[in-house]
């Protein structure tokens, strides 16, 4: 099979969020001799961006876009381990531990964040909801992860981002991980009062923020960050 | 058969039901289904924008059918323990007839009638506000009083509070216990400071686990079980036990319940005409399940989280159309409006949204979601007093003439949905000494009343 002809197929793979597919394409790009970042560029974030235009516009909906992130991390779990440490520089690598925080049970916000970090190349290991404090720590711990992103559609449970960041702090392990926050009610003025890294106000603002940090991190940067990244504000009159 | 399901046999389902994750409900089990439905009852694409509140009967019927279907095909997803709780024909049958065609919310010469609609039914639309919003503990008192003071305003909701006594409030922890007692009995000093001792009331909004309900709901000097217990869980047909634990409190207590979940437009079930089979399945299904008796037909859509946008009100008109046409049940219904306080664009998303609410047959509205329910501190008893005249003045309004109404309100708003106004904090838009509106924000008030008395809503001109 040709090489446009592979990339073509795992384009298509991942619009239709078909796993096997996916991670099928994948296999044959490297075999191919085709470049891991070329194949990632020329096809994986190609396929993201048409699946999240369609969601925006109304074409496509929240399981197209969950499955499609599906699709995307079964290909990425094949070709980043081909990538090499030159490659690597360029290219935003880490995990994310994300979750609904503990108090609310609304996940479809959490689900398109994950989707969209998943199709930009990032880890992303989700909790589920009404997630405890404790529990995003632990499993930042255990994945190795750096960045714990909470979730949040209530305003009653805004109390518990807090709870994270001053459980970590208690704990001598705040320095460790970056913490972001979004949803609903989250604004930038809560994100520096707590003392939070960083703020998206939606998906895609969310992964530009992930990118800052990792990009960050990379540079020698650690939390907890003097000032939060935010991108993207709520309009006051 | 002679009754609807026993709460004990539907609390074993939890844990006998098929098994299913999460994730095969929400990528597979409510997208495919839905879909299969849609195209089965020829449903798709029938979201007209160019004429956001539906007029076709016929079509509303149609999606009434499509949402008993996926009610009977789907059940509830309980993600404590992964299983679907499903129900029989005869059991949502019963259900169903079974349920309430009237309630009295409150009590005494206070107390508010919820009755069975049906489109441009000239009894009411009753109207509860406002949505919990989240208010400083140290305005709540003078806010849940002003609102209930509004003499339009039937029943009180009010905001929400995150703190105690200056101490945040963590949910699931004691303090919420204690929380949701305090915040009924300030709920219902607000009410007696009005003069409104009996008015109805729903609560506990602060309660975000069965904790706070638990401490709210029937408690003495709190929320009684002639209020309406609120009741919400998540989107798209899930249930837990948090939901559970509320319901069988609420039955414990004797009491009245309104529970309620949107259809999500471009969520799990697709596009604006999945959501509105979805959200008739989850209203129906609720009868069953969950025994209340005030029920739902909730639409969001999660590019705006609102739904005064064009596919939103067509949505929001198509199901209240189904459920008031095809069932006596109460259903209940939210306009989420996205513009802040002192805003024109906020009165005109809720003379839009309230008006297709009424007029398609809700029996009762809560709101408004001002600033999108986002901000603490941001929405006024103004608003609150001008949901409570729209849902008043336009229930018997035809259909036709509703959709005149939304078509000229929508060009002034509609543009600034993903971007909006999000306005002035209480403390801004009201003298605080006087606790009235500020000059400005009752002329921006009354500008766009008369507005809408203009377009043809019948309201009072005072």
């Amino acid at each position: 099979m040709a090489a446009q002809e592979i990339l073509d197929g795992l384009k298509a793979a991942v619009i239709e969020g078909e796993e096997e597919d996916a991670a099928s394409f994948a296999e044959q790009a490297i075999d191919a001799g085709l470049k891991p970042m070329d194949i990632i560029k020329g096809a994986i974030n190609v396929a993201m961006d048409v699946v999240g235009q369609d969601f925006e516009d109304g074409n496509a909906f929240l399981p197209e876009l969950i499955l499609a992130g599906d699709a995307a991390r079964a290909a990425l779990d094949i070709i980043v381990p081909t990538i090499s440490a030159d490659d690597l520089d360029g290219a935003v690598q880490g995990t994310v531990v994300i979750g609904t925080i503990f108090g609310d049970a609304h996940d479809i916000g959490k689900n398109i964040v994950s989707a969209i970090l998943a199709a930009h190349g990032i880890k992303v290991v989700d909790l589920g909801i009404n997630v405890p404090a404790k529990k995003y720590i632990e499993a930042a711990l255990a994945e190795d992860a750096k960045i714990i992103a909470i979730s949040s559609l209530i305003t009653t449970s805004l109390p518990y981002h807090r709870e994270v960041i001053n459980t970590l702090t208690d704990r001598g392990e705040r320095e460790k991980f970056f913490v972001i926050v979004g949803g609903g009610p989250v604004t930038p003025e809560w994100t520096a009062q707590i003392g939070a890294d960083g703020y998206g106000r939606d998906a895609r603002d969310a992964a530009v923020v992930v990118q800052e940090l990792l990009q960050g991190l990379a540079a020698g940067e650690h939390a907890p960050l003097a000032e939060p990244i935010t991108v993207g504000v709520l309009g006051q009159g | 058969m002679k009754n609807k399901p026993d709460i004990l046999e539907i609390l074993g389902r939890a844990q006998t039901g098929e098994y299913c994750t999460q994730k095969e409900w929400d990528t597979k089990r409510i997208p495919l289904t839905i879909r299969s439905i849609l195209k089965e009852h020829g449903l798709q694409k029938t979201c007209d924008l160019d004429d956001p509140v539906n007029t076709d009967m016929e079509l509303a019927d149609k999606f009434f059918a499509a949402g008993y279907q996926a009610a009977l095909e789907l059940g509830y997803l309980c993600t404590d323990t992964d299983r679907i709780i499903r129900v029989s024909q005869e059991e949502l049958d019963n259900a169903l007839k079974f349920a309430p065609s009237e309630i009295t919310v409150g009590e005494g010469k206070d107390a508010t009638v919820i009755k069975a609609r049906t489109p441009s039914d000239p009894y009411p639309m009753m109207a509860a506000t406002s949505l919990g919003i989240t208010v400083s503990e140290d305005i709540y008192p003078t806010m849940a009083y002003l609102i209930a003071r509004e003499p339009e305003v039937d029943i009180l909701e009010a905001g929400s509070l995150t703190t105690i006594r200056g101490q945040e409030v963590l949910s699931g922890t004691p303090i919420e216990t204690l929380m949701g007692y305090e915040h009924g009995v300030m709920h219902r000093e607000a009410r007696r400071k009005a003069g409104r001792e009996g008015m109805g009331a729903i609560g506990c909004i602060s309660a975000v686990t069965e904790f706070g309900q638990f401490g709210a709901y029937g408690t003495p000097g709190a929320f009684r079980n002639t209020d309406l217990a609120l009741i919400l869980f998540p989107s798209e047909m899930k249930i837990d036990y948090r939901t559970l634990h509320k319901v069988v409190h609420t039955l414990n207590m004797g009491g009245i319940m309104k529970c309620d979940s949107p259809g999500m437009i471009g969520g799990m079930p697709g596009p604006a005409e999945g959501a509105a089979v979805s959200s008739i399945a989850c209203a129906l299904l609720s009868y069953a399940i969950l025994q209340n008796h005030v029920g739902g037909g909730e639409i969001y859509d999660v590019r705006y989280l609102s739904n005064v946008n064009r596919e939103g009100l067509w949505a929001l008109s198509i199901v209240y159309q189904a459920l008031s046409r095809n069932t006596h049940t109460l259903c209940h219904g939210i306009a989420n409006q996205v513009s802040g306080p002192g805003t024109e664009n906020l009165l005109r998303e809720i003379a839009a949204g309230v008006s297709v609410l009424a007029a398609s047959g809700s029996s009762l509205t809560t709101g408004p979601r001002s600033a999108g329910g986002k901000l603490t501190d941001f929405v006024t008893p103004l608003e609150c007093r001008f949901v409570a005249e729209i849902s008043h003045a336009a229930s018997a309004m035809e259909l036709s003439k509703v959709n005149e109404v939304v078509k000229a309100l929508l060009p002034k708003y509609e543009d600034s949905i993903k971007e909006p106004d999000l306005g002035v904090p209480f403390q801004k838009a009201y003298n605080m000494d006087t606790l009235e509106p500020t000059p400005e924000w009752e002329a921006t008030y009354r500008k766009v009343k008369a507005e809408c008395i203009e377009l043809g809503i019948p309201l009072d001109e005072h």
